[in-house]
């Protein structure tokens, strides 16, 4: 939720029905679009001389489990990745790079049999855990483990394939993981083995659930109470109303310079439950280095213009839509969906959020940032592939058709000023339509519970989707696959309710594609797409930008899309 | 006394204990509020959820559920929040107190100086142009909207005037005096002084209304008659009878600020203290914290009052029949 | 727990001395002619009829003279400013063109005269419709705080002993409870659950009834409790001793002889509640738990324009003003009124 107020479930970074996809996604044009004003060089390999000194970031909210297992929130996962290592790991490197895996404890890419079901991975010889123990294959078989007994979305949605895991999303307490992973401490050892070939395994392996830790970690989230780790630092004390401190780790060494660099500050210091504004305020004085909250919109002007050269802007892989319930009236219509997608202006949406510097317009359900997204919009005024405006007579003609003009559509959203002001633009589009729009905004606690339920029968909503990982598998498939909608559950992603069969044979075509002809594979990606756009279950709205603002004193601004900005590369000194 | 202090204390526990009972209510009468949702992570299969609500005892029924809820939060007091796992919510109230005392004795100095000051002046000078001016003044503090003044006083100190008049305001939170004393006292000033103007407009009213009526008194008609000074009669007769509603007045405040009752203030300068623990904690519906901080504002708010009873009764033999 | 913190219940306090025989019947007459005459007093009624006036107007400015609906969005529209045609919401054009503000205050009643908010909305428009609702829950929640609290204190300090004693911890635990908690909860409920039957009452999610009732319910308190003080004093008065000994009816006496008695002091009490609750209401929108959209109140002008405080402050200033000025005319208006019906201030002065 942390990474951005404006949609509700922004805290939806980790969640997937464990369908294979893509493995690498190097091929991503979101080099042209991201990092428009940061000019990151690629790394020189370390600069000693850059070393030490304290980077002091700002938080506003409290933080939450600094437990690697759970962490969705973008602070958490930022802090992690510099003190876990899984097997694998995403490249700590700037743009498309980082969305790339590499072996990290393993020692190097995993031997594949038997039919692409089993793994084996050599694990590196003589890497410390922070407090001075060594790693073994038993840690890595624990630790495996752990990601079914800690509480959290993340073994049922991601975790599936591992021979032995249903019965550990049954019964976590008896999870031993028989049979689907054994460690062989003689040869040094790991070995996978899948109930069926699952090729973003690597990619799920690099996340921080995956991460490695001592034997003796508690079984449950680890709250706030931290876990020794591997990475080039460690948690001094951690606070989640407070404060977060990291400091080097002893006992590191640097492996992998693409999985694990050395980092540049000597410590890092998160201050938690400072005012958004007094964080911007700090950060211009140079009493602190750097904001982890969404920027407030009435400091953009002065940062763009009086700290321009400490402003970073990159296009975030997260894709925001108004969904439209399928199984309840008035959207079980397909001409009052259309109409809805056809009124929508994505222009007025993106101004509302602090215009296009800020947030991108989107007319497809993929984000520009993931492969298989194509440059094209069917609901546009004219037939351009840019989205250009709304077509109101379009709108109007197929409101007609539709018969629902007078029906009553409550559209739920968060009630913090951003979101209320989309969902307010939402129902002033729909009351021109002439449905009988209301808001309903509830409290951020409550309201992605409440409308991903289907019992509570929610027409409308303002939403959002993280990715896991920047796969299209993990848009389409979690949120629009027949498999993805859990009917009267909380955990359900699919809250258009969309249920498509040949849509679905055209996912798990491209899905198989992936492995053998990836290029093939993304163009049936955008087609799937462009198929679920026809069908208008959601109107796809807009992604956001990281807009990142740093002291003056702060050099190698990094960002990627699996870290956000790479807190442990910043130059303090 | 002694029995009607008692009888007080008796009271004040079930006004508490009913509190705690109504907010367990109200919570889990809020649709989407599942702590087990919470606890498991808001995308945990169903399962981890059935899981996570037999782990914590969510599956047994309400009453074992409040029951077990208290004596983790007041006897074992090893409550931790439903959002912040592993967070323990005792601790998290004992080391936001010091901020909300630091706050609101600063404050209380200042309202009780500037508005019995005023309200002397104002009662003193009667019929001259200085008293409808301070009343005037009293009657301002009163209206403004405290948060409003807070945010208008971040924006002129923190932007339009922070390049010249107030370079010297440091950004809005909190220091502790042990880290540095004149850092707590700078970061604490302009709260101090927006708190302050509220009170300082009510106190200022009714110190000037006490003392209005005292000097109109028989006592201090035959004070003047003996000849005894003006400047004596006012303060050695008339202000030290005007005092004691005003203490008594005090105390409610001062308990109702004490247990977070400066809300407002503290959510609008970023001051880690009851206030913005409470204010939090609702935005995220943490029962757990919900409950420890309504129970310690409840707890401070019932006993002002107890307190303040007990104190006229001590005065007042009537009321105790009462 | 108080919202708008402001316990001046010792201001008006049981009086000392037992009030004269039953009802003073020319207190009302004179009072209202000593008030005719207090200059302070009736400038702030002129000041509160004013923007009264200006606010039921609402309508027929945004219709007649700024040509704006102040509920409808305007994220595309223009507006005319300096005689030249201006977006509503301007794109930065310096630097790296972050941001996008709202035009500025034209100062041209026609045209955004303070401005637009986030959404591109005419902020005077709003305020003007804002002050309705303010005004409406202010004087509701002080009439009906009032009415309540009145009938609590009459039963509670006439009937007295247990019934007393529950109603007096029941104020207790209402003055102690977490309005925050009650006005979230209420909020997620009526939300979810499309509005409340009350009876024959429907009580919709974004209802004025809503935050009215919340707010009357949290001060009832404030005010029973020094009322209570009253009728226990005046029920132990001789002419009340004497009519329970002729053996009238308790209903006779309580309205016979002691509704009167109390009355002038409720009728203090009114104006100046209504200032606490409209500060009330404000703070309660501005932590977005007290008037839900459509509606607009000053409470949630300011909240809107919290997020443009550093570029567009008079979003926020112009609201908050406009309460303040609210608030001092009413509290000088209570003031007045006080002083009429005891003009030694003997009545309420003491404890």
């Amino acid at each position: 939720m942390h990474r951005n107020r404006r949609t509700m479930l922004a805290g939806y970074l980790l969640a997937a029905l464990g369908v294979a996809a893509c493995g690498g996604s190097s091929k991503s044009p979101s080099a042209e679009v991201s990092a428009s004003s940061t000019s990151v060089t690629a790394p020189l390999g370390y600069q000693a001389s850059h070393a030490g000194g304290t980077l002091h970031l700002l938080l506003n909210a409290s933080a939450g489990s600094i437990d690697p297992v759970p962490a969705s929130q973008v602070p958490i996962v930022q802090a992690d990745a510099d003190v876990y290592d899984g097997l694998m790991g995403f490249v700590k490197a700037p743009g498309p790079a980082g969305n790339v895996v590499v072996p990290d404890l393993a020692r190097s890419m995993p031997l594949v049999s038997n039919g692409g079901k089993t793994y084996t991975f050599t694990l590196r010889k003589g890497i410390r855990f922070s407090n001075g123990t060594l790693v073994t294959v038993q840690d890595v078989l624990s630790s495996l483990r752990r990601i079914y007994t800690v509480p959290s979305g993340v073994a049922g949605g991601l975790f599936t394939s591992f021979v032995g895991a249903s019965l550990c999303l049954k019964t976590p307490s008896a999870c031993t993981l028989a049979g689907g992973v054994s460690a062989d401490p003689s040869a040094d050892t790991v070995t996978i083995t899948l109930t069926a070939p699952d090729p973003n395994i690597l990619l799920k392996l690099a996340l921080p659930a995956a991460s490695i830790v001592p034997p003796n970690a508690p079984r449950h989230n680890g709250g706030d109470t931290p876990i020794p780790g591997t990475g080039p630092y460690m948690v001094a004390s951690y606070g989640p109303n407070s404060a977060l401190t990291l400091v080097r780790n002893p006992y590191f060494r640097e492996w992998s310079a693409a999985a694990q660099p050395q980092g540049y500050p000597n410590e890092i210091v998160e201050t938690f439950g400072v005012p958004v504004e007094s964080e911007v305020t700090e950060v211009e004085q140079g009493q602190a280095d750097g904001v982890l909250d969404p920027l407030p919109a009435d400091r953009l002007t002065e940062l763009s213009t009086k700290y321009a050269s400490q402003v970073h802007v990159s296009l975030t892989p997260d894709t925001n839509y108004f969904a439209l319930n399928t199984r309840v009236p008035p959207f079980t219509n397909l001409a009052a969906r259309q109409a809805v997608n056809w009124a929508i202006n994505r222009d007025a949406v993106v101004r509302l959020l602090g215009g296009t510097q800020v947030a991108t317009p989107l007319c497809t359900f993929l984000p520009p940032s993931v492969p298989g997204y194509e440059h094209t919009c069917q609901y546009t005024i004219g037939s351009s592939a840019t989205y250009s405006g709304p077509d109101l007579t379009k709108a109007r003609q197929l409101m007609r058709q539709s018969g629902d003009a007078g029906a009553p559509v409550s559209v739920y959203t968060a009630n913090d000023p951003v979101s209320e002001a989309m969902g307010g633009y939402m129902v002033s589009v729909l009351n021109q339509l002439g449905f009988k729009g209301q808001l309903r905004a509830l409290t951020n606690a409550v309201v992605g519970a409440y409308f991903s339920n289907s019992k509570n029968k929610v027409q409308a909503m303002l939403s959002g989707w993280f990715p896991d990982y920047v796969a299209p598998s993990d848009y389409l498939l979690n949120n629009l696959s027949c498999a993805s909608f859990y009917p009267d559950s909380a955990a359900n992603y699919n809250q258009a309710e969309f249920c498509n069969k040949p849509i679905d044979a055209q996912m798990y075509r491209a899905l198989s594609a992936q492995a053998t002809a990836p290029a093939r594979a993304d163009s049936l990606w955008a087609k799937a797409d462009e198929a679920v756009m026809r069908l208008a279950p959601e109107v796809p709205l807009y992604a956001n930008k990281q807009v990142d603002f740093v002291s003056k004193r702060v050099g190698h601004y990094a960002y990627n899309d699996q870290f956000y900005m790479l807190i442990d590369q910043l130059w303090v000194r | 006394m002694l029995r009607f202090a008692l009888r007080r204390a008796l009271s004040t526990v079930v006004v508490l204990w009913a509190i705690s009972v109504m907010v367990f209510l109200i919570f889990f009468g809020t649709p989407g509020v599942d702590p087990a949702l919470r606890i498991a992570g808001r995308d945990a299969s169903p399962q981890v959820v059935a899981t996570v609500r037999h782990e914590y005892g969510l599956d047994k029924p309400l009453p074992v559920r409040y029951a077990l809820m208290m004596y983790h939060l007041l006897i074992r007091r090893d409550i931790t929040s439903y959002v912040n796992p592993g967070l323990k919510v005792v601790p998290e109230i004992a080391s936001a107190v010091p901020v909300t005392l630091s706050l609101v004795i600063g404050a209380a100095v200042i309202w009780m100086l500037v508005g019995l000051a005023m309200g002397l002046v104002g009662g003193a000078l009667r019929g001259s142009p200085i008293d409808p001016l301070l009343t005037a003044v009293g009657v301002l503090g009163v209206s403004l909207p405290v948060y409003w003044l807070g945010e208008v006083v971040n924006l002129i100190t923190q932007s339009r005037l922070h390049g010249s008049l107030f370079s010297w305001v440091p950004p809005p939170g909190y220091v502790s005096p042990a880290q540095s004393l004149s850092g707590w006292a700078l970061h604490l000033l302009f709260p101090w002084l927006t708190l302050a103007v509220l009170y300082a407009g009510i106190y200022s009213r009714v110190f000037r209304a006490e003392l209005v009526t005292a000097l109109g008194e028989d006592y201090v008609r035959t004070a003047r008659a003996k000849g005894i000074s003006e400047r004596r009669v006012l303060f050695r007769h008339a202000a030290r009878c005007s005092l004691i509603p005003v203490i008594s007045l005090f105390g409610l405040d001062f308990g109702a600020l004490v247990g977070g009752g400066a809300l407002v203030t503290e959510v609008v300068f970023g001051l880690p203290g009851i206030g913005l623990l409470t204010y939090n904690s609702l935005q995220t519906l943490d029962l757990p914290v919900i409950m420890g901080t309504v129970l310690y504002a409840a707890f401070f708010v019932v006993l002002a009052n107890a307190v303040v009873d007990v104190f006229y009764a001590a005065l007042d033999p009537r009321v105790r029949r009462a | 727990m108080s919202v708008q913190p402001g316990q001046v219940s010792s201001e008006i306090d049981p009086p000392s001395e037992t009030p004269g025989e039953s009802p003073p019947s020319g207190l009302w007459r004179v009072a209202s002619g000593q008030l005719a005459h207090n200059r302070a007093a009736m400038g702030a009624l002129l000041v509160l009829v004013v923007i009264v006036a200006a606010c039921v107007a609402a309508p027929l400015y945004a219709r007649y003279v700024a040509h704006t609906n102040p509920f409808q969005f305007n994220v595309s529209g223009t507006t005319v400013s300096d005689g030249k045609t201006v977006p509503v919401l301007q794109q930065s054009t310096t630097g790296l063109r972050l941001g996008v503000t709202p035009i500025g205050p034209t100062w041209s009643l026609s045209h955004y005269f303070l401005g637009a908010d986030n959404d591109g909305r005419d902020v005077f428009a709003r305020l003007l419709y804002g002050g309705r609702t303010s005004l409406v829950i202010g004087a509701g929640s002080a009439v009906l705080c009032c009415l309540l609290a009145t009938i609590i204190a009459l039963i509670a300090g006439y009937f007295g002993g247990i019934v007393d004693g529950v109603l007096s911890r029941l104020m207790d635990f209402v003055w102690a409870f977490p309005v925050y908690l009650l006005a979230i909860s209420l909020s997620v409920v009526l939300l979810a659950s499309g509005g409340l039957n009350v009876g024959p009452l429907h009580l919709a999610s974004n209802s004025l009834w809503v935050p009215t009732l919340i707010i009357a319910g949290c001060y009832l308190p404030y005010v029973a409790r020094p009322i209570r003080g009253q009728v226990l004093s005046l029920r132990r008065s001789e002419f009340v001793e004497a009519a329970v000994g002729v053996g009238a009816s308790d209903v006779r006496i309580i309205f016979r002889d002691l509704v009167p008695n109390i009355l002038p002091t409720v009728i203090v009490f009114a104006p100046l509640m209504m200032a606490i609750n409209m500060l009330t209401e404000s703070a309660l929108s501005f932590l977005s738990i007290g008037v839900r959209p459509p509606n607009a109140s000053w409470g949630t002008i300011i909240n809107d324009g919290i997020g443009l405080l550093y570029t567009r402050p008079a979003v926020t200033i112009a609201p908050g003003l406009a309460l303040a000025v609210v608030a001092v005319a009413l509290n000088v208006l209570g003031d007045g009124v006080r002083e009429a019906f005891d003009p030694r201030g003997r009545r309420f002065g003491r404890v």
